[in-house]
């Protein structure tokens, strides 16, 4: 694979919550790194995520996954996960695949950071 | 690593280097690390290899008679046994040294020879040696799990539906291409009665075997409660998705989508916990996608109510549907093969066998994706309602 790292995950510390920011693919083969910096963000107490999408270009049925455990994990310590600024085609995904009722979907990071 | 000792055979007319690694090694045998055998020839040297299957290096001299070097080498290679091969020649008898790591021997030594030479081409040997077997054991464990995957996918296949006999009245085919030996797509087709044909596709996250047990269970769910209320498929995946929801601390989920033909109307009623949307191909070789729900995937909301969607089919309609390995079927550039590739190569195949439905959106995804590897499993289900059906009541 001379591909280089299609996906990655900054972190971003704000008063009300802790921003991801996810730039690339996620797919079965890169799902691992955004499942370790969610991990990497509930050990270090911080339960509430904002996952900032903007720079997102796909997301497989096992990113998805992902997603729903990261809210799931955040829900357990009394936090939440929410998750904006969708581009239209991971939007539709979400919408096809009703993830857009099990998950706090907002538009703009403003608009998530607003809902905290 | 090994607390038994390394055997090592030796091979040689004259006594010398029986001598020199007795003496050199006289402590590693002592504390057992090495054993050693002796032979004289180079057929000697089989039958010694024949009775003890763990020598795993041999030390030979060249010229001997009987049998020489050269020539054991080369049965050696024949057997196919798994032993490296060190030669011991004489100082400027390149000929036959070349010859030999030619014939696939591992080193060599020159006589007169040099205590501490020896000692590390010995020690360089024995790790070549256990290199080798560590990767053959590894190999024969991928063998092994290999072989299980294969019977994994056996299971799996021996779930797929049985081919529905010929009819004037429809025509199914499917078609599943798994990116691994095992994967989290499924299709299945089914009478309900006499008149309707039921039909399921699913795409479960995730891929290998995790994903296929889940596939498994939801299709063998599926099959358990079709009856209770097919006339209404949403009802049917409430009870599923409950089913499912009730043990899942993995999240894993599945998208499907279950839909019910009326053979007698070409009535098609549906529900669809999260999955692409089915296109209907029209005689007039027009796409219809099938209306959303508005439901989410099942396994991982208890509770969900699934409701029924229902459209009509004519005679000559074709019904599709796929699962996002087809329309995300990416090549070499990461571009996708997306909806409308795949609309527009079912408007070609309007009024076509089921059969050339699914090969045709195949091939054409292959032909678009080139020689990027396949990372989803691609799934393909066409039902063409032909002509209703007149159910005589007996």
């Amino acid at each position: 694979m001379e591909e280089k790292a299609k996906l990655s995950v900054e972190a971003e510390q704000s008063d009300k919550a802790t921003i991801l920011i996810v730039t690339g693919r996620v797919d079965g083969s890169s799902v691992g790194i955004l499942e370790s910096a969610v991990q990497e963000q509930i050990n270090a107490g911080n339960k509430t995520l904002v996952f900032d999408f903007k720079e997102l270009s796909y997301i497989s049925s096992a990113g998805l996954r992902a997603l729903l455990i990261a809210a799931r994990l955040t829900q357990k310590e009394g936090g939440k996960a929410l998750f904006c600024a969708l581009a239209d085609h991971i939007a539709e995904i979400f919408e096809i695949s009703g993830f857009n009722e099990i998950l706090d979907v907002r538009a703009t990071r403003a608009d998530a950071l607003e809902a905290v | 690593m090994g607390k038994s000792p390394t055997q090592v055979l030796v091979v040689d007319d004259e006594e010398d280097l029986e001598l020199l690694v007795r003496q050199k090694f006289r402590r590693k045998i002592r504390e057992g690390e090495f054993n050693f055998f002796f032979a004289h020839n180079g057929k000697e040297a089989l039958d010694v290899l024949n009775e003890n299957p763990d020598v795993h290096l041999v030390l030979s001299d060249i010229n001997m008679p009987v049998m020489d070097g050269l020539t054991l080498l080369n049965e050696l290679a024949a057997k196919d046994r798994d032993v490296q091969a060190v030669m011991v020649s004489a100082y400027g008898d390149m000929k036959n040294i070349r010859t030999a790591m030619n014939r696939g021997a591992f080193d060599f030594l020159t006589k007169p020879i040099d205590f501490n030479d020896f000692e590390t081409t010995i020690e360089k040997s024995i790790r070549h040696v256990q290199s080798v077997q560590a990767a053959a054991e590894v190999h024969d464990r991928l063998v092994a799990v290999k072989q299980e995957l294969d019977m994994a996918r056996n299971v799996q296949t021996s779930f797929e539906p049985n081919p529905l006999p010929a009819s004037d009245h429809y025509d199914v085919k499917a078609l599943i291409i798994p990116a691994r030996e095992v994967g989290g797509d499924l299709y299945d087709f089914f009478f309900l009665d006499e008149s309707h044909l039921g039909l399921v596709i699913a795409d479960v996250s995730g891929k290998g075997v995790p994903a296929a047990l889940f596939a498994t269970v939801t299709q063998a769910l599926l099959r358990a409660v079709r009856l209770k209320d097919y006339l209404a498929p949403g009802n049917c995946l409430t009870i599923v998705n409950d089913l499912l929801c009730e043990n899942n601390p993995t999240c894993v989920f599945t998208t499907l989508f279950f839909g019910v033909l009326d053979l007698q109307t070409g009535d098609f009623k549906y529900a669809n916990a999260g999955h692409n949307l089915p296109r209907v191909v029209k005689t007039n070789a027009e796409i219809e996608v099938v209306p959303k729900t508005g439901n989410i995937v099942l396994g991982v909301q208890p509770g969900h109510k699934y409701r029924t969607g229902e459209i009509q089919l004519t005679p000559g309609d074709t019904l599709f549907l796929y699962t996002d390995g087809v329309t995300e079927a990416q090549d070499n550039q990461n571009m996708e093969f997306t909806e409308s590739r795949l609309d527009e190569r079912l408007a070609k195949l309007s009024g076509a066998s089921s059969e050339l439905v699914v090969t045709n959106v195949v091939d054409a995804v292959h032909e678009f994706v080139g020689d990027a590897v396949q990372s989803d499993d691609i799934t393909c289900l066409s039902v063409r309602f032909l002509a209703p059906l007149t159910v005589h009541p007996s």
